[in-house]
């Protein structure tokens, strides 16, 4: 067992660093107060392969193992999650699944466009009566002669606002009367398709979380992924992928957090010394540094998993609920640290807190990772 | 094809390093390491003239095995060969046997070179000293300081800003130059490059011996000059605060200060004290 990164992912996140820290930290706190998506370093990013990080190299991706996608999405998150969320979303759950489940076909037409950055991916699921219960689903697929007509509105979109393939879960009534989930691949221009406002959120306000709204949406028939009924499954592994990016962002966030705390620890005095010369800063630094340890462990566990083919979901359930936990307790720790300026929007700290809280909220909660987890160990022969 | 080799150097990614007062050495295990910013400009050099013409693009390094990771880095941006000169023997060179010990390489493994690259100075010592030591070594010509250069044949014709102008030079092949720190802003490197230059890792390992030096060599206690302290440089700033009445104070002022004041405006004060502002 070797806890030390190779060459090769060092490499990865000095590479993925030097970038985040030119060309989008100067940035993050203007986005962040602007709720601005920018499109200007959208463009920087795509030749460096942001948007196709696991993606064959036949259609234009770096084809990256997954803890160079974590390390990726790591990296990103430090600087902006809000970015670290467009990309992972699109990466995960937006591209992944058309790569698992698609067609040759789909995939041609589909994964260039995604892989270069031109088209941004979304994944949609949530709607006013459906979240965690993803039964509760409403928007509905009725099959015609060439194709689907949807019809309903998913809200809570991540890169809502600026999709260009949007993978959409909607039920039909199969023959027997029951309802089945399928996931229909929609593109911005599919007829009856149209974006709702950007939703005012607390955190992330960089990415345009958003209503997507389907009115009679015509989508041809080869736009379906996977089998009809198969949406439960595709949307269960697409998740699994999508908990190892988004704790990976988490980490991100908690890294940035604890970085921040050092630095003001050091420099800021009170009583005549510097704050990290009290024990209850240093408390509070080594609580921050082993929960992160931890953390970091989690997420390059669960990516490791999904490299050599062994099952994840459990693996990765763990990571996610951690790290989410992780962000929220550390971006919390470095506020304190900070004291009033900690709770001012003139300091890093006050976003990574906004930020931090909703990892514990998309891409399941909390609260549904426990029951991922639990309902894992306890199928397990004992 | 024009063959060029790239002088690179790992450095550490802090500003700051400790020092080992025995060897005169930075302890640079204690940091990260990075391909030094100039030698990021010498490769970009490089990979500017390869995107015009048939050219081989080898990268080298003298350091530790850790360095190799700035050879990977090389080949991900584009290099074609990465070389790694390695040996404990070698360790604690000075930039005079640095120098030779490049110098070697250069004549004993790849004689049929065309052209050097190096950045001007790195990052962690900023001597300046390497690039020209290594021409001298191989007997070629060297430019120092350019920001731009062009292959012609067997010439090359380069630009450098020497103070308030721009000198255009011409010189022969084969030939050194090394690039200026404020040009070939070096490019981001793509996340496929990295993947792709960990699919074929080959990266050369030559130590001591396969470069002819003998066993009785060793570069800390061979080399000619020794480092005797290394330090920030540190300024000392004071902020004093002067009270009391104003033209007390003013006089007082000139009194302490005045030769700073004056050495800053390039007056003397106390000739002009009834000059109009």
């Amino acid at each position: 067992m070797d806890f030390n990164p190779c060459m090769k992912h060092q490499l990865i996140r000095k590479t993925v660093r030097e970038f985040v820290e030119s060309e989008i930290k100067p940035h993050v706190a203007l986005m962040d107060k602007e709720s601005r998506f920018p499109w200007e370093i959208i463009e920087k990013m795509k030749p460096l392969n942001f948007f196709g990080l696991q993606v064959p190299k036949i259609y234009g991706g770096a084809d990256l193992d997954t803890i160079s996608y974590a390390i990726t999405i790591e990296e990103l998150s430090r600087v902006s999650a809000a970015l670290g969320l467009c990309v992972t979303v699109h990466n995960s759950v937006g591209i992944f699944p058309i790569l698992k489940f698609g067609t040759k076909e789909q995939q041609n037409r589909f994964i260039p466009a995604m892989a270069s950055g031109d088209s941004i991916g979304a994944f949609c699921l949530t709607e006013a009566n459906a979240g965690s219960d993803a039964g509760g689903v409403e928007t509905n697929a009725v099959e015609t002669k060439d194709g689907f007509i949807l019809n309903g509105t998913k809200i809570f979109v991540t890169n809502g606002g600026v999709c260009g393939t949007i993978l959409v879960f909607a039920v039909s009534e199969g023959r027997d009367k029951k309802n089945y989930a399928s996931v229909f691949i929609v593109e911005k221009d599919c007829p009856g398709f149209s974006v709702g406002e950007i939703e005012d959120l607390c955190g992330m306000r960089a990415n345009p979380v958003s209503s997507l709204f389907f009115e009679d949406c015509k989508v041809p028939e080869t736009n379906l992924l996977g089998k009809m009924g198969q949406g439960m499954k595709i949307g269960l592994i697409a998740l699994d992928t999508g908990r190892i990016g988004i704790a990976a962002q988490a980490l991100g966030i908690a890294q940035a957090a604890f970085e921040s705390s050092i630095s003001y620890a050091k420099e800021r005095q009170q009583f005549n010394k510097p704050l990290s010369k009290f024990q209850t800063i240093q408390n509070y630094l080594a609580e921050m540094a082993t929960k992160i340890d931890a953390s970091r462990l989690l997420v390059y566990r669960a990516a490791a998993c999904k490299d050599s083919g062994k099952a994840f979901s459990e693996a990765s359930s763990m990571a996610k609920l951690y790290c989410s936990a992780t962000a929220k307790e550390v971006t919390d720790m470095a506020v304190q640290i900070h004291g009033g300026y900690g709770y001012s929007k003139e300091y890093d700290v006050e976003r990574y807190f906004r930020d931090a809280k909703v990892t514990q909220i998309y891409e399941g909660t909390s609260e549904v990772q426990k029951m991922v987890i639990a309902r894992s160990i306890l199928s397990k022969p004992s | 094809m024009l063959n060029i080799i790239v002088c690179i150097k790992q450095v550490p990614m802090v500003s700051e390093l400790p020092w080992n007062s025995k060897t005169g050495t930075l302890k640079r295990e204690l940091a990260e390491g990075m391909m030094d910013p100039a030698s990021r400009r010498a490769l970009e050099a490089a990979l500017q003239i390869k995107e015009n013409l048939d050219a081989n693009i080898c990268a080298v390094t003298m350091g530790p095995a850790m360095a190799e990771e700035i050879l990977h880095q090389a080949k991900a941006l584009g290099a074609d060969e990465g070389v790694l000169l390695t040996d404990r023997r070698m360790a604690g060179a000075d930039t005079f046997l640095t120098s030779h010990i490049l110098s070697r390489f250069i004549q004993r493994e790849y004689n049929s070179f065309d052209l050097v690259i190096c950045g001007s100075q790195t990052s962690d010592s900023e001597t300046a000293q390497v690039g020209p030591q290594l021409a001298e070594d191989l007997g070629i010509p060297a430019i120092g300081y350019i920001n731009k250069i062009s292959v012609k044949e067997n010439t090359v014709e380069v630009q450098r800003h020497v103070d308030d102008f721009f000198e255009t030079l011409s010189m022969d092949l084969p030939g050194l130059v090394t690039i200026d720190l404020s040009a070939y802003k070096p490019r981001y490197l793509a996340l496929e490059g990295v993947e792709k230059a960990f699919e074929n890792p080959d990266i050369r390992i030559i130590d001591a011996e396969k470069l002819g030096f003998n066993d009785d060599f060793n570069a800390l206690k061979d080399s000619p000059t020794r480092i005797i302290d290394v330090f920030s440089p540190t300024t000392q700033n004071e902020n004093r605060v002067l009270k009391g009445a104003v033209k007390k104070l003013v006089d007082q002022l000139f009194d302490e200060y005045g030769k700073v004041i004056s050495s800053g405006m390039g007056k003397d004060l106390k000739t002009h004290e009834h000059d109009e502002v």
